[in-house]
């Protein structure tokens, strides 16, 4: 089916090459000195430009705008109405969902031999976190999303509420986001528990459930005075949020709870920002007052305010002062990345690959951050003010903790550019649609192939030779400006004077490293194994087992 | 002189605070003639805390109460702070750190009393030695010669003994074109680019003046590099001050070489900063990255406003417009600001490192800097008697050398496994340059070191750093040997501050110490099972 889609032929003024839709869904322009690989999913807006009366070079084409901080201009002849095919046919395709026609990812037959829908199990992650527990139970009281319609089936609260007190805190949080746990500290139990903003209003309405179930989440540690809670927004936003319904937690309503503002800004500011950013990396770079430009696109500013978040509640909860409770307005997007590097700091697991991959799923996907809607998958509407680039902006965030700590991450900067390019391209369902009930009717699993399939079959690619596994280190990155650093690989990587400083060279030498250091541990085994026949004397050679003994246990 | 004289307290109690990520220290407080020692009690002798006075480039005081605080604003951009019981005792300790760390006479300085363990008096000077580098080229091109008209330092007291001129030029024209260039610096080789046939030289201005004088052996010596390179040969002059500023130093009895004498030269200016102005971009980034209190939005345009990171962009792409000369262009380079002291070796050093292999080696860097910096008569005590801390007002202090090693390390950056030294070796560099236990950076000229002694009476840096114990701060265990020019990008957005040296005293060194010696662990792992041990230094590329 998806060859029908056709090849599409067409001559480019001056290099007469072709420019076809292959059964792929991408763009693919073949030249000698040029390949261009473009997804079709990561076009946002097609525009022509010129008309018949256009003179000069280049001035007859068509603009493509792309998601993932580029542009496209193709200079096209005027006779023989190529351009009008042209773009009806990238049209269609880039834009399926206004054409009845569906995303890639469903025609898409790629096989791996891993699935990568196997990665996620909520049951098993919640089992791994040592959950249920005395104090915290799984309950099924959203398996046919009843209670929220954009929360995962399964959710984990505390023992002593039951169904009925959930339902009537829900009526209580924005979209029925209750209250619900999102890690657990495994020693001093304290949690993360996140949710909505409560419906607090004009009016000041208060709601007994929703004041006792915060303090029931309280009283989960019994040593502990106040519940601490972090919205995510500015002071003055979620006072403005009361004018339509909303609101924060007031301190009358809430004894045993202590409210801080974080200061991180709406999804608005956010997009804003970024077309800042593009505006000086794209086409040209901005060159004469290179920092203050960055500067005044303010994407750094929001990174550190992201980051300095996360650090609170990560030291809120590590310090076992109290546990943490967080929202913003709706519950998905401030409070997801507030969440996710949060528990990135605590738990270690989250930063292998398979542990970020589950973090993404759970905080993330099934949380109902609103993929669809933020990134427009087959959508032509490109000025949709939903669209903002949250998600972008906490892989940011994390390879800005993984430059700090280049040791502590099992997955490497390609993992994370891959994660980008694919959150675009909708060859993979792991991104589509904006929450888990909206994926289960669509049966997205069964249909689709997993992006963890891609990466989990070919695991190496994406690996840091230098990855240490630790157990129970918390990272507190520096979230100074001082230390924060414009992700160049990443938003500047179209620019060919940028592309010949990309790391390949290292790579491959960490790579060849890494084999020698297995090959290293083989023979190291053969030693010690030639070795214990003649203990008795030890100090012999210089590479005797007591002195290579910490290089071994310290091994990836 | 007894420096007794100048310790006006033996000992106080105190408490030292080193920034936010050591903890304090407490104990006896005491000076010595080239120290500042804190002993921290009988029980643990192995805590002594020692502080050459040499690098201490501020201090302030304060006394409250019966006790006072003593700020110490180090060289390499540590801050200390002192605690200290009586207010007495404060302020003679104060009085005489300020007193012995300004001591100027070089020969009391503290590498003539340095002796370590491990290391004899007179190794490791013959290490680097210029006349090396220079044999060899004479010996690969036949059209150069080693010269010793400098003998005796009187053709130019800034020139070592040794230099490397054309063939056909004699020592009586070398003396004559000596007296028409500011201090005596004629041309020399400073480079010899062998795929290419082509070289560098560098000397200072001409002395045309007002009166646009010309010099016929001057003249002479660059039309004889010309044709020793291949005939037809065309040659650039990169001027490192803008044309305006040129020809303003006819006024002052310099100027620029004029187009007619030198015919087959063509003249390029590319204004680099100096002086002054260099330094007070150097103490405005200082003070912006200690500036702890300072609201951060405005980060980005301060650090920008500093101008720092601009000057480092004009030196590498200035470094690279002489290597492209040179490699692509098959053109002689002669770089030349005024004195050519400064930034003309800062251009020079640079485009080595772009071009040629052999200086980006452990040995062979150390040989770049011994022979482009040390030797080529750069004025280490002048540029590095103060750092970015002093109150005095600049008299000749420049951050010419840093700069430079700040570029090295933005080439590293680029290229992560061409350099064989890591940063740690950088560090180490600009730490000795402007204070240090040994002699290798002290006087501002090899006249003044031979007539200091400092060869025999003072320990090498060279030797001191190629002790075993200190590879793995210096080496990069990454490198492979690139045999290619290593082209930078001097896009801004290519360009970095350098974290490790500029905030190294703010930022939890944890991480970054953790992943280098992660990355040492895999390459020693891997030369274990290679059975061979890790090379100490590489063999001499000279001999």
């Amino acid at each position: 089916m998806s060859l029908l889609r056709g090849v599409l032929g067409m001559e480019l003024i001056g290099i007469s090459v072709k420019l076809f839709l292959n059964f792929q869904e991408k763009l693919v322009l073949l030249d000698s000195a040029l390949i261009l690989d473009v997804p079709l999913g990561v076009i946002s807006r097609i525009e022509k430009m010129g008309g018949a009366t256009s003179r000069g070079e280049n001035s007859y084409g068509l603009d493509i705008t792309c998601k993932d901080m580029r542009n496209l201009r193709f200079a096209l002849k005027q006779e023989g109405h190529s351009r009008r095919d042209m773009f009806e046919i990238l049209t269609r395709y880039a834009f399926p969902l206004a054409h009845s026609l569906p995303i890639f990812a469903f025609l898409n037959e790629e096989k791996f031999n891993v699935d990568g829908w196997m990665v996620y199990n909520p049951v098993e992650e919640y089992r791994r976190q040592g959950l249920p527990n005395h104090h915290w139970r799984i309950t099924f009281i959203n398996k046919f999303y009843e209670l929220c319609d954009t929360y995962p089936a399964l959710l984990v609260v505390p023992y002593r509420a039951s169904d009925d007190d959930l339902r009537r805190v829900a009526t209580f949080r924005s979209r029925n986001r209750i209250p619900v746990l999102s890690w657990i500290h495994p020693e001093n139990k304290t949690v993360i528990v996140r949710c909505s903003q409560p419906l607090v209003g004009m009016s000041g309405k208060r709601n007994k459930d929703d004041e006792k179930y915060l303090d029931i989440i309280r009283e989960t540690n019994k040593q502990i005075s106040k519940l601490t809670i972090y919205d995510a927004r500015p002071n003055v936003n979620a006072v403005a949020n009361k004018a339509t319904g909303g609101g924060y937690e007031s301190d009358d309503a809430y004894h045993n709870a202590e409210l801080f503002f974080l200061d991180i800004h709406n999804i608005h500011v956010m997009r804003e920002s970024l077309k800042k950013v593009k505006d000086i990396v794209y086409p040209n770079v901005e060159e004469s007052h290179w920092l203050s430009s960055l500067e005044s696109t303010h994407w750094l500013e929001h990174i550190k305010l992201v980051l300095t978040g996360a650090i609170q509640v990560a030291d809120r909860v590590s310090s076992g002062k109290s546990s943490v409770l967080v929202h913003c307005s709706d519950g998905w997007d401030r409070t997801a990345q507030l969440t996710s590097l949060a528990m990135l700091m605590l738990d270690s697991f989250y930063r292998s690959i398979e542990g970020f991959e589950i973090l993404v799923q759970k905080e993330w996907i099934s949380f109902g951050h609103k993929f669809a809607s933020r990134i427009g998958h087959g959508d032509k509407n490109h000025a949709d003010a939903d669209r903002s680039p949250i998600f972008l902006q906490f892989i940011d965030c994390v390879w800005q903790m993984s430059k700090q700590f280049p040791t502590a991450f099992e997955f490497n900067e390609r993992f994370l550019i891959t994660i980008l390019d694919h959150l675009y391209s909708c060859r993979f369902g792991t991104f589509l649609y904006n929450c888990e009930s909206a994926r289960e009717r669509q049966k997205v699993t069964e249909r689709t192939v997993s992006l963890w399939s891609l990466i989990n079959s070919n695991k190496d690619k994406f690996k840091n030779p230098f990855y240490t596994k630790e157990i129970n280190r918390v990272l507190y990155p520096v979230a100074s400006m001082r230390h924060l650093e414009l992700w160049v690989n990443y938003y500047i990587r179209w620019n060919p004077r940028i592309k010949q400083q990309q790391p390949n060279p290292v790579e491959q030498r960490y790579v060849e490293l890494l084999a020698l250091r297995d090959e290293y541990i083989k023979r190291l085994e053969e030693l010690q194994l030639a070795n214990s026949a003649k203990l008795s004397d030890p100090s012999t050679s210089p590479s005797s087992p007591s002195q290579m003994m910490p290089h071994v246990q310290t091994h990836f | 002189m007894e420096f007794s004289e100048l310790i006006r307290t033996g000992r106080a109690q105190a408490e030292l605070l080193r920034g936010p990520e050591a903890p304090p220290l407490r104990g006896t407080l005491c000076v010595t003639g080239h120290h500042l020692l804190l002993s921290p009690g009988p029980q643990a002798t192995s805590d002594l805390w020692l502080l050459l006075l040499r690098s201490v480039d501020s201090i302030e005081k304060r006394v409250a109460g019966d006790s006072g605080t003593i700020t110490l604003r180090c060289k390499d951009l540590r801050v200390l702070q002192l605690d200290i019981e009586g207010v007495e005792a404060t302020l003679d300790i104060a009085r005489s750190i300020e007193a012995l760390s300004s001591l100027e006479s070089v020969i009391t300085s503290f590498p003539f009393f340095y002796r370590p363990k491990g290391l004899r008096l007179g190794d490791a000077w013959h290490f680097h030695p210029p006349e090396h580098y220079y044999k060899r080229v004479a010996r690969e091109t036949n059209a150069w010669r080693l010269s010793e008209v400098n003998e005796d330092f009187s053709v130019c007291p800034s020139y070592p003994r040794a230099v490397i001129v054309p063939r056909a030029v004699d020592d009586d024209a070398l003396k004559r074109s000596a007296r028409f260039r500011q201090g005596g610096r004629f041309p020399v080789l400073s480079y010899h680019h062998a795929p290419s046939g082509t070289v560098l030289l560098r000397s200072s201005q001409p002395l045309t003046g007002p009166q646009k004088r010309r010099c016929a052996e001057d003249e002479e010596m660059l039309r004889a590099v010309l044709a020793g390179a291949r005939p037809g040969a065309r040659g650039f002059i990169v001027d490192t001050r803008s044309s305006q500023t040129a020809k303003q130093a006819r006024m002052t009895g310099g100027g620029t070489e004029a187009k007619a004498a030198y015919p087959g030269w063509k003249r390029l200016h590319r204004p680099l900063e100096r002086g002054r102005p260099l330094q007070e971009s150097f103490v405005r980034l200082v003070e912006a990255c200690g500036d702890l209190e300072q609201s951060m939005d405005r980060w980005l345009s301060r650090l920008e406003g500093c101008r720092w990171l601009a000057h480092v962009k004009e030196a590498l792409s200035t470094a690279c417009l002489a290597a492209q000369g040179m490699e692509r262009e098959g053109a002689c380079i002669l770089v030349h600001g005024a004195e050519g002291t400064d930034s003309t070796l800062l251009v020079t050093s640079l485009a080595q490192l772009i071009l040629d292999p052999l200086s980006r080696t452990m040995a062979g860097f150390q040989e770049l800097v011994e022979r482009e910096w040390i030797q080529a008569g750069h004025p280490f005590q002048l540029r590095c008697a103060h750092s970015a801390f002093s109150h005095a007002r600049p008299k000749h202090e420049a951050p010419t050398f840093l700069l430079f090693l700040d570029c090295v390390w933005q080439l590293g950056r680029q290229f992560p496994l061409s350099l064989e030294f890591g940063e740690g070796l950088l560090l180490a560099l600009f730490e000795h340059a402007y204070a240090s236990p040994f002699g290798t950076f002290l006087c501002n000229s090899e006249k003044e070191r031979c007539l200091c002694e400092v060869r025999t009476r003072t320990h090498s840096l060279w030797s001191g750093l190629n002790q075993p114990k200190e590879q793995r701060k210096v080496r990069n265990p990454l490198y492979v040997l690139n045999p290619l020019a290593i082209w930078p990008s001097v896009e801004p957005q290519s360009l970095r501050l350098w974290q490790g040296l500029f905030l190294r005293w703010t930022r939890p060194p944890e991480p970054s110490e953790v992943a280098w010696e992660k990355v040492w662990q895999i390459v020693t792992d891997k030369e274990k099972t290679e059975g061979s041990q890790p090379t100490v230094s590489a063999p001499e590329p000279q001999s």
